[in-house]
């Protein structure tokens, strides 16, 4: 473990915070009415994968947590949570639900993911830049729409439901931004 | 994507950004009806308001022989609207853009902003708690909502009663906290101390005050109704006068709604020589803090010399009642050019 300061606060690193491990979802600095400033944080814990708000003093120290990256291929849901194989051990890990949030709807069977891992745990899953699916329903885009920045929603492989724009096809490969869930480009 | 290129291709987006000309119109007219002078207060200073807890925009002033004179960028046109009344204005208000520097990465600050202050002379700060209610009221009259306000999900009854609660009170209810005793200073690193908060022996009392504030009290601000917080802890008077009955408190208040912290109000400390050992201390302060050192406003102690009159004021930030109106979470949603993106990386 590693002691940082609140001005190395990172959305996605991973603190302890009350003795449990926690990812900081999002932070902003505060100055209350007449006062010096304050870093307000939402925090994951990821025993029990519930947010919660703390607002440090700015400048306080708190305890980093090492994680590591590892490759994981994606295998099946269990319940709520999700099970992943280290393609050079082939241990299993179960990464719960709550800690991959709104990504679950692009995971692919047998795609490889980053796995984030803290003392044998999984604690976490790092988003890549775009996800490439293939869209598997679309319905033709209304004629004679030429407006710019129309759009219409298509289905993809995983089951997510993408707005487009009206040119995209079924059996197209579009790339999305995980972290916006919205459409970049055709992939 | 810039916010223009956004509106070119949204055009439906032009709505939430025409709730500003709307809501400055009915500002305007609100002071008008209630006979207040609005008045243009300088941007460009020689001397800002001495506070430490502000970071102030630095520049300089060049003559014709290019002889230089620091000068800085206004935080408020809190001292320029007292001479005036000194002057003998009466009631008064502005409408202008303040700099504080350092206040970036968040959602409800821009380093430049709009703010309104407006002073009622011979007026406590009970009567300002009455006109920030009329006025929100008539600005969502002139936007068409009737006497309800609805913002993230939650609908506000503006016209019915407005909580209010004390500081003491709050930090009851909310921390379990005797507000008494937390005054002492060892007490409140104790008290901090067991409730878990990291404290060091640097930190001043008002950042173990501000923590368990913002942790534990202000999340219960304005949750159902408008709520106002008043008597601030004497230390933290600020420009405010302190309560007649207990030095310990002071007349201030600040003013909420769905989280957001809409103003900051005082009955005005008029008098001179309390507001020259504030300043001295201020002073003091921002140079322990090694931030940008200024002389305080000479003229503005000369002015309360000459006599202020009773008179009670309020800074609100305008962007967040506009925030509040356009029911958006992001100061920069309000905004045509945020700073944000005008100095992005």
């Amino acid at each position: 473990m590693s002691s940082i300061t609140t001005s190395d606060f990172k959305n996605g690193i991973f603190i302890t915070f009350k003795d449990q491990p926690h990812q900081i979802v999002e932070f902003q600095r505060v100055n209350p009415g007449k006062g010096s400033a304050f870093v307000r944080t939402r925090l994951k814990s990821l025993t029990t994968g519930k947010v919660q708000e703390f607002t440090y003093k700015s400048g306080e120290s708190v305890e980093e947590l090492p994680v590591e990256t590892q490759e994981m291929q994606y295998l099946y849901p269990e319940g709520d949570d999700y099970v992943f194989m280290n393609n050079q051990t082939f241990d299993q890990v179960t990464v719960k639900g709550s800690l991959i949030g709104d990504f679950v709807k692009f995971l692919k069977p047998n795609d490889t993911y980053q796995i984030l891992m803290h003392e044998e745990e999984a604690v976490g899953i790092r988003l890549p830049k775009k996800v490439r699916l293939l869209v598997t329903e679309a319905t033709e885009g209304a004629k004679g729409n030429t407006m710019s920045g129309a759009t219409k929603t298509v289905t993809v492989e995983t089951g997510a439901i993408i707005s487009v724009p009206l040119f995209i096809k079924e059996g197209e490969l579009i790339a999305i931004d995980p972290e916006t869930g919205s459409y970049v480009e055709r992939a | 994507m810039k916010t223009w290129q956004t509106l070119r291709n949204h055009p439906e987006l032009w709505d939430r950004y025409f709730v500003r000309e709307h809501v400055l119109r009915a500002v305007r007219s609100f002071f008008t009806t209630e006979q207040f002078h609005e008045v243009e207060t300088p941007l460009l200073l020689k001397s800002p308001a001495a506070e430490s807890y502000l970071d102030v925009f630095e520049t300089t002033l060049l003559d014709r022989d290019r002889k230089k004179t620091p000068a800085y960028l206004s935080t408020s046109p809190e001292l320029a609207l007292k001479k005036l009344i000194v002057a003998g204005i009466g009631n008064c208000y502005s409408i202008t853009k303040s700099f504080r520097n350092m206040e970036t990465d968040s959602h409800t600050h821009n380093p430049e902003f709009t703010i309104l202050e407006w002073y009622r002379v011979g007026a406590t700060y009970l009567s300002i708690m009455d006109d920030c209610k009329q006025l929100l009221l008539s600005i969502n009259h002139a936007l068409g909502h009737g006497d309800t306000l609805t913002y993230q999900g939650v609908t506000f009854d503006i016209a019915g009663p407005w909580e209010k609660i004390t500081m003491k009170e709050a930090f009851q209810t909310w921390a379990g906290i005797d507000f008494d005793e937390f005054l002492d200073d060892t007490k409140a690193r104790q008290i901090a101390k067991e409730k878990g908060y990291a404290v060091e022996d640097s930190n001043t009392w008002e950042e173990l005050y501000d923590q368990i504030f913002l942790n534990e009290v202000e999340p219960h601000l304005g949750k159902s109704k408008p709520t106002i917080i008043y008597e601030f802890p004497g230390c933290l008077a600020a420009l405010s006068k302190k309560k007649a009955n207990d030095t310990r408190y002071a007349e201030r208040f600040e003013w909420y709604i769905g989280g957001l912290e809409l103003g900051d109000c005082y009955t005005e400390l008029t008098d001179w020589k309390e507001q020259q050992d504030r300043f001295d201390f201020e002073l003091t302060e921002i140079k322990r803090l090694g931030k940008t050192t200024y002389d305080y406003d000479h003229d503005f102690i000369d002015a309360l010399k000459v006599g202020m009159p009773d008179t009670s004021g309020i800074a609100v930030g305008l962007d967040r009642l506009i925030m509040l109106c356009a029911d958006t979470t992001h100061i920069a949603d309000t905004l045509f050019f945020p700073s944000t993106e005008l100095f992005e990386k």
